[in-house]
Order: structure tokens, then sequence, then C-alpha cells
């Protein structure tokens, strides 16, 4: 997950985060309307999607197969006649999977990783330190294969390995606030109280670097999202008949030249949450007062 | 200095001991028994005991992982289960296609970005800065292999000028071996670039911040000085750096390229061992990768201490 790691090496934290007066919603709204706008359609397709979707997601029929957009299927058919629309509908719901597969593993190993390593120091920070940069930046596609061969191919399985890859990016940040808060006042004073560290970290430092743990979620939601089309399409994540970003690009590379359209639309869809969610994690990052170096 | 050097190639032989054993243990744990797939349908309870026997099967994990780790110090890395040819002939005659590619998308990619990721630093406040920099935050959303679709659509479907797939190897013709390879490098440039710009942009604006920029200025130095002599040298040093750690990235994408064009190289060569469930041949690829990435980590580690002297006494 090195984009997404780059985009929290670019964040110089600054810590404990002071909150505008103003509403979160309210200033995305305003910072970046397109990036609300794009993750809200993109929730509500992960949610409601089987609900509002026009036609079955599975269902086939070769007389319609590969039309190109038209009126009773918006954004025409594969291969096997299946309507592109209700299937980017499904593939939203698996993207929603991936992204909170990948968060809860990244987040939970990673934040508390850091958490522990900035907190504590010494000998413990070296050694998580050391772990988080040997796995920060190693090819994601090789961790996925491993866990692939090791296992089968699923969206599960395919996830787990892209939340591996996205531990060092959490557990960086969480590290980082943990070190600049770790001799702050009011951290003092809860030592002074006779607060073990442990406690101290959960109850203290824990609840300061939520902003800054929810910027880099949004990020390496994104990737996430990207990954779970990437390892797909190779066949090692979501399996057919389901859809997904992935496996529809899949199919739509064996018919190029005679439905262009299957991949265009199925991309640009794929593309617009993914930009999305980068927006969002650059809105948020604005919003918690995080600037670039 | 020499201290520093101990250091890291320390680190970096450890990481590989990691590497080598999460190789193994993908493999060794994974189901289905080696001898039991050996003998067919020739199989009885006691000839698979037998050959486990034979192979060391039925010792220890940490002892067969040593005889393995062995074997492959030696460069033996077994047979592949469907071919039957030896994993490192096979690994051998796919690297130079990945090296190739991977080597021409990552000078694309430099050549792109770091002119234009300065650019960027020096013209922050010009109105084409907003869409250039929108551009660049969605070139970072889009999927690179879905680029290399859309290539293929245009330059293959409806132009008919490049090849959609069909790699030409370089010492059979070098002319056909390159227009082979103008669509895999484009889509693999375009993956790694944008977030490359961004990096220089960011790296380049901090430098143009420092007080030699301004003591420069001062001195009366014009904007192509500052920029080449002060700025330039400086914001590479950092680009290197990241460029070793995007490294992983390049790997992963030239896995999934090559499989889009048909590139027999070595991504393509793991992905249908995967799918097929060659063993030897997964831990192989996973091996070699991830020793490429573990050595060139190291080597740009140690240029970089080389370059800037900085970085030791961090």
């Amino acid at each position: 997950m090195t984009e997404a790691a780059h985009s929290a090496g670019e964040i110089a934290v600054a810590a404990p985060v002071r909150r505008r007066r103003q509403g979160m919603l309210a200033y995305l709204a305003r910072r970046s309307p397109l990036a609300l706008l794009l993750v809200t359609l993109f929730l509500f397709a992960a949610v409601f999607g089987p609900l509002i979707s026009p036609h079955s997601m599975t269902e086939t029929d070769l007389s319609l197969a590969n039309l190109p957009p038209n009126g009773s299927y918006w954004l025409g058919t594969d291969a096997l006649g299946r309507d592109v629309l209700s299937r980017i509908l499904g593939s939203a719901g698996v993207a929603a999977q991936a992204m909170l597969i990948v968060v809860l593993i990244g987040g939970i190993l990673g934040a508390s990783l850091g958490l522990v390593a900035g907190g504590l120091g010494g000998i413990t920070d070296l050694i998580v330190s050391r772990v988080t940069e040997i796995l920060q930046g190693f090819p994601t596609v090789l961790i996925a294969i491993v866990i692939v061969a090791l296992l089968t191919p699923s969206l599960t399985n395919a996830m787990v390995a892209v939340g591996l890859a996205a531990v060092p990016d959490f557990a960086r940040i969480a590290r980082s606030v943990a070190i600049q808060l770790r001799d702050r006042e009011f951290i003092q004073a809860a030592r002074g109280l006779g607060a073990g560290e442990l406690r101290i970290l959960v109850t203290e430092t824990l609840p300061n670097m939520i902003g800054p743990l929810i910027i880099i979620a949004s990020f390496d939601g994104a990737q996430a999202i990207m990954w779970e089309a990437a390892l797909s399409f190779l066949g090692l994540g979501v399996q057919p008949p389901a859809p997904s970003f992935g496996s529809m690009l899949r199919d739509a590379q064996n018919y190029l030249n005679i439905n262009p359209w299957l991949a265009v639309t199925v991309g640009v869809a794929v593309s617009a949450i993914i930009l999305g969610l980068n927006l969002l994690g650059d809105a948020l990052s604005d919003y918690y007062e995080m600037t670039e170096r | 200095m020499a201290g520093y050097i101990f250091g890291r190639v320390i680190g970096g032989f450890i990481t590989l001991l990691c590497v080598s054993a999460l190789a193994f243990f993908a493999t060794a744990l994974a189901p289905g028994n080696p001898a039991a797939v050996l003998l067919g349908n020739m199989a009885t309870p006691e000839r698979v005991e037998a050959v486990n026997r034979l192979m060391g099967l039925d010792q220890p994990l940490p002892v067969r992982y040593g005889i393995w780790l062995r074997e492959v110090l030696a460069g033996n890395l077994g047979n592949s289960n469907l071919s039957f040819r030896p994993v490192l002939g096979l690994i051998g005659a796919a690297l130079p296609a990945t090296l190739e590619l991977a080597a021409l998308s990552l000078l694309v990619a430099v050549v792109v970005s770091i002119p234009l990721g300065l650019l960027m630093a020096h013209k922050q406040a010009s109105w084409w800065m907003r869409p250039l920099s929108g551009f660049v935050t969605l070139g970072i959303s889009v999927p690179g292999f879905w680029v290399g679709l859309l290539l293929i659509v245009i330059f293959s479907v409806w132009l008919h000028i490049l090849p959609s797939g069909g790699f030409v190897p370089a010492n059979r013709n070098l002319g056909q071996n390159l227009r082979s390879l103008v669509l895999p490098t484009l889509t693999l440039a375009i993956y790694l670039t944008p977030s490359l710009v961004r990096f220089v942009r960011v790296a380049a604006a901090s430098v143009l911040r420092e007080d030699y920029v301004d003591t420069a200025r001062a001195k009366g130095a014009g904007i192509g000085r500052i920029m080449f002599r002060h700025v330039a040298p400086n914001t590479l040093i950092s680009t290197i750096t990241y460029i070793g750690l995007q490294l992983g990235l390049l790997i992963s994408g030239a896995i999934i390229v090559e499989v889009i064009f048909a590139i027999p190289g070595i991504g393509r060569l793991g992905m249908s061992a995967v799918l097929n469930r060659d063993y030897p041949v997964i831990q192989g690829v996973v091996l070699v990768a991830a020793t490429g990435y573990v050595v060139v980590n190291l080597l740009v580690d140690l240029a970089y201490s080389l370059i800037d002297p900085r970085v030791r006494v961090r």
C-alpha cells in the first residue's frame, strides 16, 4: 500500500487534534462536495444495491449478450447477457466489504502496534518499527499470492493480504501521534494520578488519534477497492459468477473488440468510488488541520 | 559509515530469511500431499509413507526448512509439478521480459514525473495548478490495469497501430520487441507516475522553503539556476528513496500488466502457478521477487547514504 503510505508520509501530524467549530459534514460539504457526493452514492449503492438493481446480477440470457447501453439496460449487458448496471451495484457492495476488511485488519493491528510502539518506546518501539519497515511497501500481489496459495481464492483471503499490507500505514501514524503525546501535560497528569502506561494509552492517547486514523482509513479504503479490483481481475479474489469490479473487468478484457462499453462503464464506476475516497481523505486531512509538509 | 552499512546489510539479511521462510511455509503448509500427487493413481498409504520418508517429508517442519534453504542456496529450487522442468530454469527464462518491462516503465515514469513535479512546485500559484493537481489525484484514483484495457481499446481495437499482446523477445527482434512493449510500458508508467509527481512536488516545495534557496535568490541566482543547482539535487535524494519504496508497487504492477498483455514474464509465471497450484513454481517466484525487492531497497539505502552524508548521523 505504498500509495496510501505516501499520502500518510506527507502528513505532518498536529497533535492533539483540535477540532474546528464547524461540524465535520458541514465542512466536508463546503470543502469537497464532490467527495461527499461520490462517497454517499457509493455507500448507498453498497447498502441498497440489491434492492434497487433493475435486473438480476447473475441471471444469464445469451440472446441479450454484449448490448451497448440502451433504454432497458442503461449500461448495456455483458457477454452472458447480464445487466451491467445491476452488476455494478452488486460490485459496490463487494467493494464496501473489501474496504471494511482492510480497514479493520490494518486499523486494529496497525493502530495497536503503533500505539504500543510510540507510547512505550524503547525496545518495543525498535522491534515494531523494524517489522513495519519491512512490511512497508512489500509487493501486495506477492502477499496475496502466498495467502491464496495457502488457502483458496476468495474476497476475504485477498483482502486479508491487502489488510496486512495496510498495517504499516496505520502503525506509522499511530506511533508518531503517540510519541508526540507521550510527554504532554494531560498524559503526565494521568501518570501522576497513578494510571498505568497501558491504561494511559487506551484512555488518553487513543482518543486523540482518531482523526489521523480516520484519514488513513479513507486513503487505505480507496486502496482496498483498487486492490480488490486488481486481485479479482487476476483471479485471486472474487470468483465468478459473483459480480465484482475486478471480475467484471476480467470478463471485459475478453470482449474488448466486440463490447468496449463494458470495460469503460465498469472502470469509470470503480474509479469514481476510489476518487471519492481519496478526495475525502484530502478533505479530512484539512479538517483535522493536518498540513502537507 | 562501516557500522551503518553493516547494520543495513544485517537487516537485509534478516528480512531475506523471513521472506524465505514465508515462501517455504506458504507451500509446505498448503493442502495436498506432494507424495500422493507424485504417485498419482499408484498411491497406497504404504507407498505414500515410503515416498514421504524418501523426500524427507516426515521430518519436522523446521528441519525441512533447513534442508530446503540449503538446496536453495545451492541453486536448486526444485521442479515444476506441471512441466517437471527445473523452477530455476523457468524463472531464468521469464526474468528478462519482466526486467525489461519494469526498467522501461520506471524510466518513462521518472523522466515524466521529475520535471513535472519540479514545475508544479515552482508554479504553485498559477491558474492551471488546480486542474493539474486535480488531474494527478484522478490519476492516483484510476486502477492501473483499467488504463491498460483502455489503451488496448484505443490503440489496438480502434486505431490498429499497436499490438494488444504477443510479446517478442529482445534477442529475436529488437524493433518488434519494443513495439510489443509500448502499451505495457505505457500502462505501468501511467500507474507509477501520478504518485511520483505528487511526491516530487511536495519534496521540491519543501526544498524551495529552505534558507539556502533564499540565499541563492539573494545572491541574484535566476530561477533556472535555483531549480537545477539547488532544488533538483536535493529533491532527487529523497525521490530515490521514494522510488525504492515504490518498488513493491512496480513489482505488483508488472505482474498485472504481464497478465493483461500476455507477456511471458515472472509475474505471469507466478499467476498461472497459483491458479494451477504448482507449488514449487509459486515458491520460486515469491522467493525471487521478494529477494529482488529486499536487495534493491538495500542498495537504495546504501546509495542514499553515499549521496547524502546527513542520513548516516540520523
